[in-house]
């Protein structure tokens, strides 16, 4: 509850000015307060994860304390897969071969903060409004709708805790109000005691390290200074937010990272010398509501990457250009 | 006529006459040759350097003679230029789908997000599990989706799917 005043009076200052005519204030509040709860409300629970026909549960505990943020999220199902998360670095098991992957993130987003530019963007591409007030895993929830303006990307439709604001459930909807995911809670316990495992506060156990063996990719990022790359037919809607020349894990060179977003759902495109990739198939992938299509172009691998309609990754992949050829 | 033309030559011929004798030479190409004849035999004499011998005719032949050393190169540029031509057919149709694409409006629009997922169900598992969950990883680090949904986005890459069985 405290956490809920302290959002209204952050969002108050940062969005009123730039809506304060909009008449969605409150629409948009949501948002603000899904977004403060994710990252700042300690929770555990069990939710169902439907895509692709398949369903499937996955446990996630979430910790925020002095220290930061501490989550970790795993698969209940099939081989091990889990992520464990301490602020910036990210453990990653794979499988059942218990590697141990090492992700550092480089982004230093202060959350829970969404930025003004983030929400206006949010307002150009969708209509939102409140819908149902429904009861998912025991609590009472708020439905709120973000509808598309047009096909270039998916509705969105999350049901919010009344008091936290934690996102109990959340679905995707293609162009004919198909469901493309969906996760809801089935189980979930919101603050109080949450039990604290090992992994998640403090170091992974050495039996743990001793069994893995660590990619530590080098911490260098740096911002491009060079335009050699273009995307030319942007869907309409999306803005870069980033565009950087960073590693990725297993690879040996660095690759071109660019970043849209318009306001709920992003985009990236990530560029590499196809030396990199002996075996790498072609096409179109995808993961839920994540779209992957990777094509060569000349020398380079392009790989497109969102949480958006297959012909809107495809649509950019085509369009990326080199020195304006 | 021999007499003509070698007056028209000469340039002795009034306007009126040449008129008519130049029509004559268009009109018949015997007397036509007749004409360059006596052009190639005035140039001979006087030494000219540029003595117009009719060497069309004589290209022409030996062309004929010769027809499979020239006309594999011909079929070639031909080839190519049939190649370029399909190609940026095949582009201006690419780009007509594409156009459609984007201008279509909800009604047709059905019929190709079920194409899409049609090839979806073909290609889906040719990716390489672990390469694209690094790049899953690196998108979902700085897409807004993570502002919202948190660690739970990361549900794409924790969850089973069907090219892992």
């Amino acid at each position: 509850m405290k956490a809920r005043c302290a959002l209204i009076v952050v969002s108050f200052f940062t969005v009123a000015p730039a809506f304060a005519d909009s008449g969605r204030q409150v629409d948009i509040d949501w948002l603000q307060t899904i977004a403060f709860a994710t990252h700042r409300t300690d929770y555990s629970g069990t939710f169902v994860y439907q895509h692709n026909g398949n369903m499937e549960t996955a446990r996630i505990t979430h910790i925020s304390d002095q220290n930061g943020e501490h989550e970790k999220l795993e698969s209940l199902e099939g081989p091990r897969r889990e992520f464990i998360r301490n602020n910036k670095e990210i453990l990653w098991y794979l499988g059942d071969h218990k590697t141990v992957q090492v992700e550092r993130q480089y982004s230093g987003k202060s959350f829970p903060a969404l930025l003004p530019e983030q929400l206006s963007a949010l307002n150009e591409n969708y209509l939102i409004h409140t819908a149902e007030q429904a009861r998912i895993a025991g609590f009472d929830t708020q439905a709120i709708v973000f509808q598309p303006k047009d096909t270039l990307r998916y509705a969105h439709k999350m049901w919010a805790h009344k008091d936290s604001g934690l996102l109990l459930k959340a679905v995707v909807l293609d162009e004919r109000r198909q469901m493309v995911e969906q996760y809801t809670f089935i189980q979930l316990k919101i603050g109080g005691d949450i039990e604290r495992m090992q992994e998640i506060t403090g170091q992974p156990t050495t039996t743990l390290q001793q069994q893995s063996h660590f990619t530590t990719p080098s911490e260098t990022i740096t911002q491009t200074a060079t335009n050699d790359w273009k995307i030319v037919a942007i869907p309409s809607g999306f803005k870069k937010i980033m565009e950087v020349r960073r590693p990725l894990p297993g690879k040996k060179t660095d690759a071109i990272h660019f970043v849209f977003s318009d306001g709920l759902a992003g985009i990236s495109v990530f560029i590499e010398t196809l030396g990199n990739h002996f075996n790498r198939k072609l096409g179109l992938s995808n993961r839920g509501a994540i779209h992957v299509y990777s094509r060569e172009k000349g020398d380079y691998l392009v790989t497109v990457v969102g949480e958006v309609p297959p012909r809107t990754v495809m649509q950019v992949a085509d369009s990326v250009r080199y020195r304006g050829q | 006529m021999k007499q003509e033309i070698s007056a028209l030559m000469d340039g002795e011929l009034f306007d009126d006459e040449t008129e008519a004798i130049l029509d004559k030479l268009k009109q018949n190409p015997d007397k036509y040759d007749e004409w360059r004849t006596y052009h190639l035999i005035s140039d001979v004499l006087r030494q000219s350097d540029h003595a117009h011998a009719n060497i069309n005719i004589a290209i022409r032949e030996r062309l004929q003679a010769e027809p499979t050393v020239i006309a594999p190169h011909s079929r070639v540029s031909h080839n190519v230029r049939w190649f370029a031509l399909s190609a940026a057919a095949s582009v201006m149709a690419f780009t007509l789908v594409a156009w459609l694409s984007v201008q279509i409006g909800p009604e047709t629009a059905p019929q190709i997000a079920m194409l899409q997922s049609n090839s979806n169900a073909v290609r889906s598992a040719s990716l390489p599990t672990n390469g694209l969950d690094d790049y899953l990883i690196a998108h979902q680090e700085f897409s807004p989706s993570s502002d919202v949904y948190g660690m739970t986005s990361y549900v794409h890459t924790v969850a089973r799917h069907q090219e892992d069985k």
